[in-house]
């Protein structure tokens, strides 16, 4: 998609939707920065560029067999570095294609 | 559950006017709330009611729309209250309606209404054993505000009108039917006060919390003022649940001093609020909120 070098200019969210594409070949993929909607919150503030909470749907055959907070943490883990440079909250819709299939 | 209370008491036997007030009183089984209910202040006075103790009551044909369905008080069946609650909760209807609560001398002692007339009962049943002894229940169809209270005066003026008196539960002041609401536990704190020197690491302190209570939840704020959107729909889900749960706030700097950063290694888990159950964690606001629609949280604090 991007050079490494580019990365760091991205907005979070191309860089959160280019790392979870990658490592979890995902069917559907939605990464939405809903960081006005917490703009009071201190966490926020202290963060200048704003890019605090997200919403992120992901369907992905990885979640086979795996429990809600394995694929929780998938998530988490895949945006380690996010996490620690400021990235506040995320909520997450992480489902399988079968479970979509059901809905 | 309801309850309705009259503030004055009847003994005369010439026509008297009642005004009638209406309280509603704690649920833990999370009985949706009439709108009008406010605990702190009992002050809705219903529009007075002119009774005659002595004679027949007021023609039905007052109430007969919104009350079509209902049977007189006199003409419902008396049921006893089951001593397990698995069968009570067969026996009478979770539905909207009045209750009359009747003891051991087939003594009318109390006429409420109610969201979910088995849980009220239930209820009743386990604060004052005592008094409960058999119920009659009347379902009401179209359960808004005006039905309910409509049918819960049929009753009162039926039995007003039959015996002169106002039920025992129902009089002025009698608070025995009307449960005050549960004062909400404290959060609890990992340690004495951020000066005081731990003698056990805090990781260790978190690993005995959340083996040693069922279910606690890490929050950001305390569970009666909590200060982030996520922690506050937990504290909304397991309160619903009628969850007896344990908070602790992760803001508090003061008792839990470095608890944000250790918790989430404890737990492996980078954000808040965490909930753990059993010493597990279930996860957070999205888990919980995704199991509580599903129905699979009951069988989750159950086990």
């Amino acid at each position: 998609m991007t050079s490494r070098g580019a990365n760091a200019l991205l907005s979070r969210a191309s860089r959160i939707k280019s790392k979870l594409q990658t490592a979890l070949e995902a069917t559907v993929l939605e990464v939405d920065d809903v960081s006005y909607k917490h703009a009071g919150h201190a966490a926020v503030r202290e963060n200048p560029n704003n890019e605090t909470h997200f919403d992120v749907k992901i369907v992905s055959s990885k979640f086979d067999g795996q429990s809600l907070v394995k694929r929780h943490r998938m998530v988490y883990d895949l945006l380690a570095d996010e996490l620690q440079s400021g990235l506040h909250a995320l909520s997450i819709v992480a489902k399988t294609p079968n479970e979509v299939r059901q809905d | 559950m309801a309850a309705l209370n009259l503030s004055s008491t009847v003994h005369t036997p010439v026509p008297t006017t009642f005004s009638l007030r209406l309280l509603l009183s704690y649920s833990p089984q999370n009985t949706p709330t009439l709108s009008f209910y406010s605990h702190s202040k009992p002050s809705l006075l219903f529009p007075s009611v002119s009774l005659r103790p002595t004679t027949t009551i007021k023609p039905r044909s007052l109430n007969t729309v919104v009350v079509s369905a209902l049977k007189k008080l006199s003409e419902t069946d008396l049921v006893s209250i089951p001593p397990e609650s698995d069968q009570l909760a067969v026996k009478f209807p979770s539905d909207s309606g009045v209750y009359a609560v009747y003891d051991k001398n087939n003594d009318l002692q109390f006429v409420g209404i109610s969201r979910n007339i088995a849980a009220s009962v239930l209820a009743h049943r386990k604060f004052v054993p005592g008094l409960c002894y058999s119920v009659k229940v009347g379902v009401v169809d179209e359960p808004d505000r005006t039905a309910l209270t409509q049918a819960w005066k049929s009753w009162m003026e039926e039995h007003i009108g039959a015996t002169g008196k106002v039920p025992p539960g129902n009089e002025s002041g009698n608070t025995t039917w009307v449960r005050q609401p549960l004062k909400k536990k404290p959060d609890l704190r990992l340690t004495p006060g951020r000066h005081v020197q731990l003698t056990v690491p805090l990781q260790e302190l978190i690993d005995r919390l959340v083996k040693e209570n069922k279910v606690v939840a890490f929050i950001k704020g305390s569970r009666s003022a909590p200060l982030c959107g996520f922690s506050q729909r937990v504290v909304g889900i397991l309160e619903s649940e009628g969850v007896d749960y344990e908070s602790v706030d992760v803001l508090d700097e003061e008792y839990n001093n470095g608890l944000r950063e250790t918790l989430k290694n404890y737990s492996n888990w980078p954000t808040f609020p965490q909930i753990f159950v059993n010493g597990e964690l279930v996860g957070g606001c999205d888990i919980l909120s995704s199991m509580h629609e599903k129905g699979e949280l009951a069988g989750l604090f159950k086990n």
